[in-house]
Formats: C-alpha cells, structure tokens, sequence
C-alpha cells in the first residue's frame, strides 16, 4: 500500500448520503483488483426496466411470437458485460477487458435486441409515414450508419475520454450507453425489416467493408503506440502481477481488430456466397 | 467521407500525442527534483540470491532507482516496477547500461530472498532485489527522506499491508539521489527522464 512523504494528501472526502456514496455502476476506483463479489444496482435496475420495456412492448403490441431467444441473448450478454466481474475490469484495470465489453455491446448485443422486436413490433413503433419511421429509414442508409457508428467508436477510445469518463460512474455509464447505441446504429443498415433497409448485396458488403475502419484507429494506436495510451489502465492495480500495462494494451487492440472484424466479414462472405443481401433476414427470421 | 476520416485520424493522434505534458523541474525532469540531494546509504543488504549487496559501492556509477515495497503490495509496487521494465526494454543500451533499478523489502519477514527474486526478477531478470533487518531497512528510508514503513493489522488470514513510501528516488551517476517519481508517473515519463538521469553531471 503506497504511502509516503512524497505524496499529496489525499482529498478529505466530502459527506455524502448512502444513495450517493454507493456504486451504482462500475467505474475506476484506484482500489486494488478483488475477486469477491460486488453488487452495482444500477446495472441490475437498468437491466430490470430493459426486460420489463420488452414484455410491455410485445404485450401492448400484440406479437404473435415473442424473440425470446434474441432477447435471452441480449439481456445475458449485457448482464456478463455491464455487471461484476467484467464490467468492473473493463471499467478500472484491464484495457483488454474494455475491449472485450466494447466488442460484446457492438457485436452481440446490438443485433440481438434488434432482433429480439419482430417486424410487425418495429411497423407498429414507427408507422408510415411518422417521423420515427423517417428517423429509422435514414439511419438504416449506409452513410448515417457508418458516419455515426465511426464517430462514436473513435470519439470513445480516444485516451482523453477514456481516462477522464471511466473514473466517474456517469462517465463509465455513458460510455457503456454510447457502445450499445454503436451496436445498434451499426447493425441497423444490415438487420432492419423489409421497409427500412436499402442496402442490396454490394451495398452490404461495401458497408460492412466500410464499418471495419472505425475500429481500425484505436486498435491500431493501441498496438503501435510506444507506451500505453491509456493513463487508467497504466496505472490501475495490476489484477495479475506479472500481466503488464503494455501486454494488455497490445491484447486490447489485436482483439479489437481480429475479434472485432470476424462477425462481419461473416455477415459480408454470406451475403456475398448466398446472393442476397440480409435485409429483414435477421428481423423477419 | 475522406475528409471526415482524415479529421477523426488528426484527432486520435493528437489525443494520443506521446510527450509528457507534466511541467518540468529545474534541470528538465518529469519526477520532482529534490530540495536537497541525498547521498546513498553506505548499508550492507542481502540480495534476492542471499548474498551480501553493499549498496553504495554495489550500484557505484550507476543511475539507481530505489523503491521501497513488498511482494504481496497490490497497487503500486507492481505498477512502478513493470513500467520501469517496460520502458527499460525500449532504451537504448547506452541507458540501459548504466541504470540499476533496486527494490528493497519493507516486509522482510515474509520477503524471503527466494520470494523476492521470484517476484522481482518476473518484471526484469536485471533488476535486483533486496532484503535486510528492519532496523536497516528503517535506516536506509531515513537516509532517503522517505515516512519507515508501517505494518497494518493482520487480517483472520495472518496476511497484512505494509504501508509504505510509494515514490521512486533516483540517484544520478554521482551517487545523490536528486529526483522523487510519484505514484502516477507514466512510461513516457520515465522514457523522456532516464536519458537525461544518466546523462546528468557527465
């Protein structure tokens, strides 16, 4: 435990009533790494309202057949991604483990919640001619798409966001928002139903070309940087001693890249080898 | 779109701009340089292989990072040490030479020299490590203006923490010890000192 005449005093802490001082969402602490178990409400409430948002939407809309499997997918990953004890090595100690998160929400969870409304529940959430319908067949063009989905994947890795966001709650919360709407805007031009998308065949597999740049740029500094580009992860407690800063670092940005671009490569040789574009196909089942 | 990415590029590198942006100390350091320069203890310690490390004369015209800690620290010990390796591994030999990175137990009743030498020699098979009495350990953190270690209370496993200074001090080749490194202190802070640490007074 460091201490010592060299050192600042630390900064008395403020009062602050119980709802305040507890955690409610995985952020850096600068404590060290422990593998007992710790309880964040908001990753559990926000999950609760997720699934009881859902079971609303379908019971209101009157779906004939509820995607319980896309939804199960979505909901778990989320809860193994948000929640202890992955959302909190992500949040404060490893770099590679942010990476994985980031993967998860963009890769997984984004399409699975697409997926889990069914084609009449998206018809009936933005009716022709609505603005909501607008909104959506806009974002389901590849230029919107992709512009947004790069912006906020570069704009969330950059080292200056990173290191000042994660160490508050609603920072490290908003990060975690803004990648499972990645997930979302990026998945939307490929997944939509039968109305929205206009993507053909080239045209997916140009986007999906198109949206594997993005990542590119973190990954690649994350990988060729001199010194860790992150100051948190330099600098956080190790959670295996002899498992450097600059390992994770380097594992951050190859899995970013190599595990980040599999899915849709996947999503680009299928559409390319069975002639149709995925429009509706992950909607429409 | 191009224009667009060549922004989002420019930015990424900037927001990644590798100099260290802390404000420099007199001769030009990242680390706080000492009021006044300490001379290095003229102690005896036992070595991570149980032999006798004189330390003044053992790390003569060397640069020596000293850092006082314990193999079961949690935080910062494995974090000053692994960065120092790290950066170590990128200088080039006319540094390398001529720096000695030195971690002294503050907890020698559980350091054993076998544990130490485990420990320390994971980060750098040339860093050293060494242990002593507590009466010499004590001394040697006197000698360097550094708060003597404590030892917290022992938990129901028998396990405690030692607190202890968390600063690295640097001897130059002359043998005073002129610049403090805090917790917080990066790669490229250490990349952008060491040249100029063995290069200072020569």
């Amino acid at each position: 435990m460091g201490r010592g005449a060299w050192e600042p005093a630390p900064c008395p802490m403020p009062h602050a009533p119980w709802l305040l001082a507890m955690q409610w969402w995985c952020a850096a602490t600068g404590f060290p790494w422990t593998w007992t178990w710790q309880w964040y409400p908001g990753v559990h409430l926000l999950l609760i309202l997720l699934a009881f948002g859902w079971w609303r939407l379908g019971s209101a809309q009157h779906w004939v057949a509820r995607p319980w499997g896309w939804f199960a997918v979505a909901w778990v990953t989320l809860l193994a991604t948000l929640d202890w004890p992955i959302g909190k090595l992500g949040a404060g100690y490893l770099a590679s483990i942010h990476t994985l998160q980031f993967l998860l929400l963009t890769l997984l969870v984004g399409p699975a919640l697409l997926r889990s409304i069914p084609p009449e529940g998206w018809r009936a959430l933005a009716p022709d001619g609505s603005a909501t319908a607008r909104f959506l067949r806009m974002m389901a063009r590849p230029l919107p798409g992709l512009l947004a989905y790069t912006a906020l994947v570069i704009t969330t890795h950059f080292p200056a966001v990173v290191d000042s966001a994660m160490t508050s709650q609603l920072g490290s919360l908003s990060i975690d928002l803004a990648w499972l709407a990645a997930g979302l805007i990026l998945w939307w031009p490929i997944a939509a139903p039968r109305g929205f998308v206009v993507l053909g065949v080239w045209g997916t597999i140009g986007y999906v070309f198109g949206a594997t740049i993005g990542p590119t740029v973190p990954a690649m500094m994350m990988v060729f940087a001199d010194w860790p580009i992150y100051q948190l992860y330099e600098l956080a407690p190790r959670v295996w001693v002899h498992f450097t800063a600059n390992q994770d670092m380097k594992l951050a940005g190859l899995g970013m890249k190599m595990f980040g671009d599999i899915p849709l490569w996947g999503v680009a040789t299928y559409v390319f080898f069975s002639g149709n574009s995925m429009q509706g196909e992950l909607v429409d089942g | 779109m191009t224009r667009y990415a060549a922004l989002l590029l420019v930015a990424g590198a900037l927001a990644c701009h590798g100099k260290a942006d802390a404000p420099l100390s007199a001769h030009g350091f990242v680390g706080a340089e000492l009021a006044a320069p300490v001379s290095k203890p003229d102690l005896e310690f036992t070595d991570s292989r149980g032999k006798a490390f004189h330390f003044d004369s053992a790390t003569a015209d060397k640069v020596t990072l000293v850092f006082f800690g314990y193999t079961s620290c949690p935080d910062i010990c494995p974090v000053h040490l692994a960065n120092l390796a790290a950066v170590l591994d990128k200088m080039p030999d006319s540094v390398q030479t001529h720096v000695a990175v030195v971690f002294v137990t503050t907890d020698p009743a559980r350091d054993t020299p076998a544990v130490i030498d485990q420990w320390v020699h994971g980060f750098d098979p040339n860093f050293i490590g060494l242990t002593a009495s507590d009466s010499v350990i004590t001394r040697a953190q006197h000698e360097m203006q550094l708060d003597p270690a404590i030892k917290g209370a022992v938990d129901a496993k028998g396990g405690y923490p030692v607190g202890h200074a968390a600063a690295v001090i640097a001897f130059t080749r002359d043998g005073k010890g002129r610049v403090a490194y805090l917790p917080g202190t990066r790669q490229r802070d250490w990349a952008h000192d060491l040249p100029l640490l063995v290069a200072y007074g020569k």
